[in-house]
């Protein structure tokens, strides 16, 4: 099992694997759970949630993570009727599976993501953004381009792609149709620069689940997925270019972007950009990924404050009921303020609001890797690991397009890709050694397919978020009609940066592109890069 | 390594049936078994190891797979480090010696 992502005495060839170790002996001699229809029942769990989630997610078009906590609650009461015997070991084994370290891993690495990206937000990063696309002064044709790009610069800072689809679909989608740019193109370049961040940015969440599931650090596996990203990248930018200038708008709005942009910039804004280097710099040199992150919230609270982009108040504030009188002798200090007469006493800031975001899909990972662990204490879990290696992955670029695929589909499947990637991260790290595959290329292979096809199909998570805010856009904009609004079917084919990424994987697998085994990472001593 | 070489690395085309020296000490993960020899596979290329001892390596069969080897010591999904005693570049097998058992899959 993963330990820190950074901690060295993780390093393979090196020994010091106590933890996991442990980890491994525990989940393996612990005693069998017996299932009523043998050891496929053992799957039940985590079939139920998978079902649930294709249910909620692509049916009903929800997309609501802790309805999926819901699912998994129900999935382990529902399976439990179906042990054989005391039903005691398999209720400690749900304890014993909550417990493992690549759970808590990732739930420290996401709650310190989860403040930084809050603050560089209230620091005014997407302003910044805003100014820069107002001073290149683009037109029509270009528009597309330079918001893919733009809008993967915000995702890659912010590591939510959903986070940088809402932003962009707010004030570049508008500013883009005013222009004169096909608003379908816009809504795919929007899409693509989402895909871009989800799977680079050191702080996504997706990025974070890719390496500790696959037993290396979150530094090492940006700079190993860049070369995939950027090829995809430029390709993407090239097919913006091209066809920005090919597809016109069957709209003329008559009036110009400038306003829109004018309100909405602030070159100061794009100070952040320290703030996103310093994590990534940090990251990549080998410090642990708190370290790293910690770094770049420092930064971006003292950007903020010395810049005037935020308040004190707008990272951290105690805002106390009116009759406090502690509170009222304090409120001199730039983090406490009175309630008003309605308000309610609350704690908040982006510092509070970045961590309390990542709530529900932190009780969701617990559950999930609980499900996992009856899975494989019930024997499924091998059992599908077995046919998966005879049927499919029979050899090494057999073995390689099988993860690729397998990815592809449990995310086209699932449409709230972090939890589709953590479902399908313990096959891919199976198959992956059976072939010993390198940690940094399984992350990849598992992170690349589950950002990008998140954020491509009409029932997928990322387009769902963008299709909600582009509905509010009417009653935000006068000049705004209902056929501006971009319909999830149309995009699909023009998510570009999706679409390549997922090929130049395909293309990965199939040819030895970027592949490396587990001996070369001791040979080059690129573990702690 | 420079952090720039972290970035650059990976730029190529890699075959799936890597060759190895023998003398090569390296790191991998055991990956199954045949004929009740433990057998490391790394992409194509298949190394059979020797026998190794029990007392040394770990303990005696944990799996609960039905592939264990008896009384042997089961290293399937063991991470270990090893050394290549003979390898046949034609074919992409060899023979290789497990010095030190150092993890487990991570699942």
């Amino acid at each position: 099992m993963s330990a820190d992502p950074n901690d060295s005495t993780n390093e393979p060839g090196e020994g010091g694997h106590g933890a996991e170790l442990e980890d491994a002996e525990r989940a393996r001699s612990g005693e069998p759970i017996h299932f009523y229809g043998g050891k496929w029942t053992s799957a039940l769990p985590l079939a139920i949630f998978v079902v649930w989630a294709i249910f909620q997610s692509a049916l009903l078009g929800i997309g609501d993570t802790t309805g999926l906590v819901a699912a998994m609650l129900v999935a382990l009461i529902v399976s439990m009727l179906f042990v054989k015997g005391d039903w005691q070991v398999y209720a400690n084994t749900v304890f014993q599976g909550m417990t493992q370290r690549v759970a808590a891993t990732a739930i420290v690495a996401w709650l310190w993501a989860g403040m930084f990206a809050d603050t560089i937000q209230v620091g005014g990063f997407v302003s910044g953004l805003v100014w820069a696309a107002d001073a290149l002064s683009l037109g029509a044709a270009l528009f597309p381009a330079i918001t893919f790009v733009l809008a993967g610069l915000l995702a890659t800072g912010i590591g939510t792609g959903y986070g940088a689809v809402i932003a962009f679909t707010a004030l570049f989608f508008p500013a883009g149709v005013l222009l004169g740019a096909n608003p379908v193109l816009m809504f795919g370049a929007i899409l693509s620069g989402a895909v871009f961040g989800d799977n680079l940015a050191p702080v996504s969440d997706t990025t974070i689940v890719s390496a500790v599931t696959q037993d290396a650090d979150i530094g090492g596996v940006v700079a190993s997925r860049f070369k995939y990203a950027i090829i995809a990248a430029v390709l993407a930018f090239t097919g913006y270019v091209a066809v920005g200038t090919m597809l016109g708008s069957p709209f003329d709005v008559n009036q110009g972007a400038q306003s829109l942009f004018v309100e909405n910039s602030n070159p100061l804004g794009l100070a952040h950009l320290l703030s996103v280097a310093v994590v990534i710099a940090t990251a990549v040199s080998g410090r642990h990924i708190i370290e790293a992150i910690s770094w770049g919230i420092i930064v971006a609270f003292v950007l903020n404050v010395a810049l005037g982009l935020a308040a004190v108040s707008d990272m951290v504030v105690f805002t106390a009921p009116q009759g406090s009188g502690i509170a009222g002798s304090l409120s001199f200090l730039p983090f406490i303020e009175l309630a008003g007469p309605n308000g309610e006493a609350a704690v908040g800031g982006s510092l509070y609001t970045g961590a309390s975001g990542f709530f529900p899909l932190i009780i969701l990972i617990l559950l999930i890797v609980a499900g996992a662990q009856i899975m494989i204490r019930g024997g499924g879990f091998e059992a599908i690991q077995d046919w998966l290696l005879d049927r499919f992955a029979t050899s090494l670029r057999r073995a390689e397009l099988t993860m690729v695929g397998g990815t592809g589909l449990v995310n086209a499947m699932i449409t709230i890709n972090t939890a589709a990637e953590i479902a399908i991260a313990p096959y891919i790290a199976r198959i992956g050694e059976r072939f010993n595959i390198n940690g940094y290329r399984r992350a990849n292979i598992l992170d690349a397919n589950s950002s990008a096809l998140g954020y491509i199909f009409p029932w997928s998570g990322g387009v769902l978020v963008g299709f909600a805010e582009l509905q509010t856009l009417p009653g935000q904009f006068e000049w705004f009609t209902q056929a501006m609004i971009v319909n999830p079917v149309q995009v699909f084919p023009f998510v570009f940066h999706g679409w390549l990424l997922f090929f130049v994987f395909l293309v990965s697998a199939a040819t030895g592109f970027g592949l490396e085994y587990v001996f070369d990472r001791e040979a080059a001593g690129v573990a702690r890069v | 390594m420079s952090h720039l070489d972290a970035f650059t690395k990976g730029w190529s085309f890699r075959t799936s049936t890597p060759d190895f020296e023998p003398g090569q000490e390296i790191t991998a993960f055991v990956t199954g078994h045949d004929d009740g020899t433990h057998v490391v596979r790394i992409g194509d290329t298949v190394l059979s190891l020797d026998d190794i001892d029990d007392a040394e390596n770990g303990d005696r069969d944990r799996s609960s797979d039905g592939n264990g080897t008896g009384g042997e010591t089961n290293l399937l999904d063991s991470q270990v480090r090893l050394r290549v005693e003979e390898f046949n570049t034609n074919d992409h097998i060899g023979r290789a010696t497990v010095l030190e058992r150092l993890g487990e899959s991570s699942f």
